[in-house]
């Protein structure tokens, strides 16, 4: 399924398997979770959180090193 | 979907590994205040009347501290004031220094800003400049903190406030405990704490936040929509703390309350080092500032005098 992600000022379209999890999303784009906070069409997700066709993620980065 | 452990309603926003709860927005912000607002009163951070400073740099962790504060201060418990340091670092600063002074303003907050420059005739950018060309490798980040600790207890005095409050988080926290434990540094050991326990006439530092993880921290300031400066400082990257920083926060994935354990198997032992390993050791004052020295000369004043000769 097609899936719209955006990652700062990037956005791009996305195919994904059919019942991912924003966690599963998020280990295929190597990105540790616990640097950031996602929302799913503008509401504040957990990872457990299933993906449906259409939707629009955004990744924010809140954790930097140091 | 997901529904909160504590009302039902979804969606939630957090599952919090360590207890296993799952919260909605709502629930999440009252645990987190509620959690905030008891340490305060279970370690006596703030009394009725104080002035307190926070230290803002528009970050998560400081813009969270002045929101939670500013809840007492609504309710005319204590007084508040907010300073926001700019170290002069460029391409980075400027954000952070904007959010600060636009927050302050708009919760009715008295603002100062102050800078390296302004006390020190010199800004961290400028510091490190002149350290690469004299091939001195000392790290940016051993400059910052200790000239930033010497301008808010300044400013704190200016201000006559009566505690300084940071926004150190339990990531920052157990980051310090590790960092002094690998170096074998016990004296350091003994002040890291929830409140500096400084005599008269030295003004006590708080840290309300420090049981908050540092993704919570995030996510409070997220739901609460409270406008932060997000990004990385360019001199951290390579230092100590984000390398011990970086492997605590690997190894919490799969051991979810390994920084707790961390801080409260520390606060048992500190007692003991206190007692047995630097019982005599107290705070002088620097002989050309008047702030704490453990030597003649403090910190900021050994780094001034450095640079100076440079």
């Amino acid at each position: 399924m097609q899936i719209t992600v955006r990652i700062g000022e990037e956005e791009h379209n996305k195919e994904i398997n059919e019942d991912s999890t924003i966690k599963d999303l998020l280990q295929k784009l190597q990105i540790p979770s616990e640097t950031v906070v996602v929302k799913r069409n503008q509401f504040i997700v957990i990872e457990e959180e299933q993906i449906k066709e259409g939707d629009t993620i955004e990744i924010i980065k809140v954790i930097y090193g140091g | 979907m997901h529904a909160c452990d504590k009302c039902g309603n979804t969606p939630v926003i957090i599952h919090r590994k360590q207890s296993g709860q799952k919260l909605c927005r709502d629930c999440f912000i009252n645990f987190i205040q509620k959690k905030v607002l008891s340490n305060i009163r279970r370690y006596e951070l703030i009394e009725k009347g104080d002035k307190v400073l926070v230290a803002l740099s528009g970050g998560k962790d400081s813009i969270m501290t002045l929101d939670i504060l500013n809840s007492l201060y609504q309710r005319n418990i204590i007084q508040l004031v907010a300073v926001t340091i700019d170290e002069g670092i460029k391409g980075y600063r400027n954000e952070g220094v904007q959010i600060a002074s636009e927050t302050a303003h708009e919760w009715g907050i008295k603002h100062r800003l102050v800078s390296f420059k302004e006390y020190w005739g010199r800004d961290l950018d400028e510091i490190m400049q002149v350290n690469k060309e004299k091939e001195d490798t000392r790290h940016a980040c051993t400059y910052c903190g200790v000239l930033r600790r010497w301008i808010l207890n300044k400013v704190a005095q200016e201000e006559s406030a009566t505690k300084i409050a940071t926004g150190h988080n339990l990531d920052d926290e157990t980051q310090s405990i590790m960092m002094n434990y690998l170096e074998g540094n016990l004296d350091n050991l003994t002040r890291i704490g929830v409140k500096t326990e400084s005599p008269s006439p030295f003004i006590t530092k708080i840290k309300p936040l420090r049981e908050i993880p540092e993704k919570e921290v995030a996510l409070y300031v997220m739901a609460q929509d409270l406008k932060v400066h997000l990004a990385g400082c360019p001199y951290a990257g390579d230092s100590f703390r984000g390398e011990v920083g970086r492997f605590i926060k690997e190894i919490s994935i799969n051991h979810p309350t390994i920084m707790y354990s961390t801080l409260r198997g520390f606060e048992r032992i500190k007692t003991l080092l206190k007692n047995d390993l630097s019982p005599k050791k107290t705070m002088g004052i620097c002989v050309n500032c008047g702030e704490p020295a453990a030597k003649e000369l403090c910190q900021a004043c050994t780094f001034s005098k450095e640079l100076e000769n440079k």
